[in-house]
C-alpha cells in the first residue's frame, strides 16, 4: 500500500515535471537569450555535440541550443552577480573610512580582483598580474637604483 | 615606487607589433559583446578589459564543456546525436561544484533535477534583452570548385591509360622553366650599374635645378633653360614649380558651425570688453580666412595686398590661457598675415570653452 501511494506520488509528480519541463523547452521557442544561437552552435559543433542542421524545421534542435544558451547565461549572470557583491562591499568598506572625503565615485566596474575573488567559488582559478615592468629596477627606490 | 603598486593591471603599454588575426577572434568578439551585454543587465557600468575578456573566455569554455559533457553522454547511450536530457546530465556535472538540490540522490528523474528547477525558474524571471547585433551564419565555408575533367575541357588524355573521367593535367606553362627567367639572372649585374647612373642623372639634375632656384626668383622657375630639367621636373611633383594664384582650384574652407556659433555666444568665462570685439574678431579673421583658401597659391606680396586694403591696421595681442602658440604681433604689416593665421590655429586645437583675453592697445 505504502508502496502504491509512493508510486503513485511519485508518479503524479513525475507527469508534474514532466509537464513543466515540456513547458519550459516551448517557451525556449519565444525566449531569446543574450547569446546568440550561432556562437552557440559553433562551440558546441567544435567540442563534438552533433546537433542535425538547425535550418530545418526541428524545433527539438533549436531547443538543445537554446537550453545551453540559457544555462550559459545563467552561469554568467550569477558570476556577474557575485563580482558586483564584492564590488559593492569593497565600496562600502571605503566609503565607512572616509566620510568626510567626497563619495566614492559610483560607477560599478568589473575588475579582475571582484572577478577573481567570485570565480573562485565556481572552482576557476583566475589570477592577474599586478603590474608589468620593462626591467628589473622599475619601481625600486631611487636611492638603490642609482648603485 | 610610485607607479608600481598603485595600478592593478589597468594600465600597461600596448606593443606596437602588427595584430596577427586568428580563426577564433570573430567568435571571441561576440562573446564578449554578449557577456558584456548580461553583466550590464546585472547593474555593471563599465568593465576592464581583461576582466571582460576573462570573463567571455570563461563562457566560452562553459559552453565548449557543455558539449563535451552531453556527447560523452550520449555516446555512453549508444547514440550519435545528443538529446536534452544528455545536455541535462552534462549541467548537473558542471553543476556539482556549487551544488544544487538533489545532487546526492543518484537515481532521480532527471526532469526533476535541481538543475532543470533552477533553470526554469531564471528563465521566468529572467527579461529577455536580445544580442546587440544580428551575427551571419558563420564559419562561412568556402566553396571549393573542383578542378574540372579531362571530359569536362574536352581533351583526349596524354596517356592511353588514364581515364578521362579524372581531374585533366595542368598547364605546361605553370611547371617548364620559361627560357626568360635565366637571361635576366645573368644581366642583374647589368641592371645594377644601369640603377646606378640613373640615380646619378636624377642628383645631377637635382643639383642643377636648386642651383637655378637660388639664382633667379621663384618666377622664372617655370620658364627654365634647359629642357632636361623640365623632364626631370615634369615626372617628379615635389620638384615641379609652385602654384600661381588661381592656376589651380581648391576648394573653399567651410566653417564648422559651432566655431561660428560659439563666438557670438557670450562665455562667462570671459571678461567684459571680450565680449564688445567678438563680432570685430570675426570680421578680422575674415581676410585671413580667405587668406588661407588661398594658400598654397599665393604668394606673399598679393596677401599683404588683400590685408592692407580691406581693414585698416590694428594692433591686438591673443592671448590663450596656459599655452600660447601665438607669437605676439607686431607693428610691420609683414608679420600681421603671418601672425593672425597662427591664433586661428591656435583657437582651434584649444578647448571651446577657454578663451583668451582680447586686449587693443
Amino acid at each position: 500500500m505504502n508502496h502504491n501511494n509512493n508510486f503513485q506520488q511519485s508518479s503524479d509528480g513525475r507527469h508534474d515535471d514532466d509537464a513543466a519541463l515540456t513547458e519550459f523547452l516551448s517557451s525556449l521557442m519565444g525566449y531569446t537569450p543574450t547569446i546568440p544561437d550561432e556562437l552557440v552552435e559553433h562551440y558546441l559543433a567544435k567540442s563534438g555535440f552533433q546537433c542535425p542542421d538547425v535550418r530545418l524545421n526541428c524545433c527539438l534542435c533549436f531547443c538543445r541550443i537554446r537550453l545551453v544558451a540559457v544555462a550559459t547565461q545563467k552561469f554568467v549572470a550569477e558570476v556577474a552577480t557575485d563580482a558586483l557583491q564584492q564590488c559593492k562591499a569593497r565600496q562600502a568598506a571605503v566609503v565607512k573610512d572616509k566620510r568626510d572625503k567626497q563619495q566614492k565615485d559610483k560607477r560599478l566596474i568589473l575588475t579582475m580582483e571582484d572577478l577573481s575573488k567570485a570565480l573562485r567559488e565556481y572552482g576557476v582559478n583566475v589570477k592577474h598580474q599586478e603590474y608589468f615592468a620593462d626591467n628589473p629596477s622599475t619601481g625600486m627606490d631611487p636611492a638603490s637604483k642609482e648603485e | 615606487m610610485s607607479d608600481g603598486g598603485g595600478e592593478s593591471g589597468s594600465k600597461h603599454q600596448q606593443p606596437h607589433t602588427k595584430r596577427k588575426f586568428s580563426g577564433d577572434d570573430f567568435s571571441q568578439a561576440i562573446a564578449k559583446v554578449a557577456v558584456a551585454q548580461i553583466c550590464e543587465r546585472v547593474g555593471f557600468q563599465t568593465f576592464q578589459q581583461s576582466a571582460l575578456g576573462k570573463l567571455a573566455d570563461i563562457a566560452v569554455r562553459y559552453i565548449n564543456s557543455v558539449g563535451k559533457a552531453a556527447n560523452f553522454y550520449a555516446n555512453l547511450s549508444g547514440r550519435a546525436e545528443g538529446n536534452v536530457f544528455d545536455i541535462f546530465q552534462g549541467l548537473e556535472d558542471l553543476g556539482l561544484d556549487q551544488g544544487f538540490s538533489g545532487a546526492s540522490d543518484i537515481n532521480h528523474c532527471l526532469a526533476s533535477s535541481g538543475i532543470v528547477r533552477e533553470l526554469i525558474q531564471y528563465a521566468n524571471e529572467a527579461t529577455d534583452v536580445p544580442f546587440a547585433y544580428a551575427i551571419p551564419h558563420f564559419p562561412v565555408v568556402k566553396d571549393r570548385k573542383p578542378k574540372s575533367s579531362f571530359l569536362q575541357i574536352g581533351e583526349e588524355p596524354p596517356i592511353e591509360d588514364i581515364p578521362a573521367w579524372l581531374p585533366a593535367f595542368p598547364d605546361p606553362q605553370t611547371y617548364f622553366e620559361s627560357p626568360s627567367q635565366n637571361e635576366r639572372a645573368s644581366d642583374s649585374y647589368t641592371e645594377k650599374i644601369e640603377l646606378g647612373k640613373q640615380q646619378r642623372k636624377m642628383e645631377m639634375s637635382m643639383v642643377n635645378l636648386q642651383r637655378q632656384f637660388s639664382e633667379s626668383g621663384p618666377s622664372s622657375f617655370v620658364h627654365g633653360d634647359s629642357s632636361k630639367e623640365k623632364k626631370t621636373v615634369e615626372s617628379n611633383p615635389f620638384l615641379s614649380a609652385p602654384l600661381h594664384f588661381e592656376e589651380k582650384e581648391v576648394s573653399s574652407v567651410v566653417l564648422p558651425a559651432k566655431l561660428s556659433k560659439e563666438v557670438a555666444l557670450q562665455n562667462p568665462v570671459a571678461k567684459k570688453h571680450v565680449v564688445d570685439n567678438h563680432i570685430s574678431v570675426m570680421e578680422t579673421f575674415a581676410p585671413a580666412l580667405e587668406a588661407m583658401k588661398n594658400r598654397f597659391c599665393e604668394s606673399t606680396e598679393e596677401q599683404k595686398n588683400i590685408q592692407l586694403d580691406q581693414r585698416p591696421p590694428v594692433q591686438f595681442k591673443i592671448g590663450v590661457g596656459k599655452k600660447s602658440l601665438v607669437k605676439p604681433l607686431k607693428s610691420s604689416p609683414q608679420n600681421m598675415d603671418g601672425g593672425k593665421i597662427d591664433p586661428w590655429f591656435c583657437k582651434e586645437n584649444e578647448n571651446d570653452e577657454r578663451k583668451g583675453d582680447l586686449k587693443i592697445f
